[in-house]
């Protein structure tokens, strides 16, 4: 017995097909056998159809290469013997949380290198305290270093662990902030840079809402909306970022992935790395080095 | 069944139709720019806006290409890492008088300003013989890592035997800038 052919189907089908059982058509003409049975049939072979092409395209996805996407890093593929870069240079970003020492030297360069305003941050380093008795607190960096910021301090003795991390555009592959812009002012540039065309941007706001990193912001003085872009005039003068250049313990470290010779390539390949929230399948290009479940 | 006569209501149709898809196709010339969409779905030449500002960060290299013996001070030393910057300020001001003078034996650089205590402040090229930079890196804070240097003031001192009040140049009493060892 098929699927088709269930006892339930059958009964139902005459009822709520004819429309006659009410008695509705005194007059004839319809109710007729020829007609039912063509209105049943009809029915079925639709139910046929629905199903089968249903169960079809549910199917179509357990094919290999048709699945939803691929939660892993799409790195670019080396060049084509190995060695040569591709053409077109391809980006990274690794974040070491064990060597960042929280000094905020990467957060004035920032500031200063962007003229982002005061109060606002296009990248910020987070502190994750981990307390013998099972809290973990986070707070912010002083753009200065904790040094005479005033900061109460967690007690050492207290403290089962605790480490820095750096936050900063994610430059995602398929970014959300991209999609949501209403007059193409988010740009994906060849590079994979996620940059804010600031002519263009309205300042609608809706890009700072789609990030689920919270990067974008409004800035200020623009009214326009504003982000990390890993510095792009600096990596388009292959320069390093303003963050990388400042920072005095390679905690981030910025080059050509496409390039098996840099040195983020050979950080790539000898040590494991994560991404932040990887299961909203944004695929960041900007990898960490010591991640913990804590950090999102 | 009356023959069809209203043509008129058409034709004042068509014309209104006409003049709104004209009127959307002028106003639709005048907003999109004209390299929108050369590139990908944006305008094309709000890259080359971006890559037009300019870098203000400088590169320790471009330090050294005229101060070669502090880059020969640092090199190999625990603060080689240290970026000149950090202590001195962006100098870029500095940088462009200085790349003048190499052509101009008249332009004649400003001596460094005195730090005002301010990591932002706007002075081009100062010397910050100060305490808060040091710590700003190695005053012993919880998170730091393991094999980082860090720095308690209070026992610092005491280990050292220092008994004098705590002045903004204490570290430089003892440690040098560039090469830091005691």
């Amino acid at each position: 017995m098929s699927l088709f052919e269930l006892p339930i189907l059958s009964t139902l089908g005459p009822a709520a097909a004819g429309g006659c059982a009410s008695g509705g058509c005194a007059s004839g003409g319809c109710g007729t056998a020829p007609a039912e049975r063509t209105s049943e049939n009809s029915r079925r072979e639709f139910l046929k159809t629905a199903t089968t092409l249903t169960l079809g395209a549910m199917s179509l996805t357990l094919l290999p290469g048709v699945t939803a996407g691929d939660d892993l890093l799409p790195l670019p593929p080396h060049g084509g013997d190995g060695h040569a870069p591709a053409a077109k240079p391809m980006y990274g970003f690794l974040i070491d949380t064990t060597k960042c020492i929280g000094a905020g030297k990467c957060l004035t360069a920032c500031r200063v290198e962007n003229g982002v305003p005061d109060g606002q941050s296009r990248t910020w380093v987070e502190r994750y305290v981990h307390y013998k008795d099972g809290r973990v607190e986070v707070d912010l960096v002083p753009e200065t270093g904790y040094a005479e910021s005033g900061e109460v301090q967690p007690a050492a003795e207290d403290v089962l662990r605790a480490y820095f991390v750096p936050k900063l555009c994610n430059q995602c592959v398929d970014a959300p902030c991209n999609q949501v812009c209403p007059v193409h002012a988010s740009i994906k540039s060849p590079e994979g840079i996620e940059l804010v065309d600031t002519d263009r941007c309205i300042g609608c706001g809706y890009c700072v809402q789609a990030c689920p990193y919270g990067i974008r912001f409004m800035n200020h003085d623009t009214g326009v909306a504003d982000k990390c872009n890993w510095c792009y005039h600096r990596v388009m003068r292959n320069e390093q970022p303003a963050c990388v250049e400042a920072c005095p313990t390679g905690a981030r470290v910025f080059g050509r992935v496409d390039d098996p010779d840099s040195e983020i390539s050979k950080r790539l390949a000898t040590v494991p790395t994560n991404v932040l929230k990887q299961h909203l399948g944004t695929l960041p290009l900007t990898r960490y080095v010591g991640l913990t479940d804590e950090v999102t | 069944m009356t023959s069809f006569n209203d043509t008129r209501h058409l034709w004042a149709l068509g014309a209104f139709l006409a003049a709104v898809g004209l009127v959307g196709m002028v106003v639709r010339r005048e907003m999109v720019p004209d390299d929108f969409g050369t590139k990908g779905p944006y305008r094309a030449s709000a890259l080359d806006d971006i890559a037009a500002q300019p870098s203000l960060f400088q590169a320790d290299a471009t330090c050294h290409a005229c101060h070669e013996s502090v880059e020969h001070e640092r090199a190999g030393k625990s603060h080689e890492a240290v970026r000149c910057a950090h202590c001195h300020g962006l100098a870029v001001d500095h940088v462009a008088m200085a790349r003048r003078g190499a052509d101009d034996p008249t332009v004649t650089l400003p001596p460094a300003a005195e730090w005002d205590g301010d990591f932002l402040t706007k002075a081009d090229l100062y010397i910050s013989k100060d305490r808060a930079t040091c710590l700003s890196c190695h005053e012993a804070v919880v998170g730091m890592p393991a094999d980082f240097k860090k720095i308690d003031v209070a026992v610092h001192l005491e280990e050292q035997g220092a008994s004098e009040p705590l002045s903004r140049e204490t570290c430089f009493e003892c440690h040098g800038g560039h090469d830091t060892a005691p």
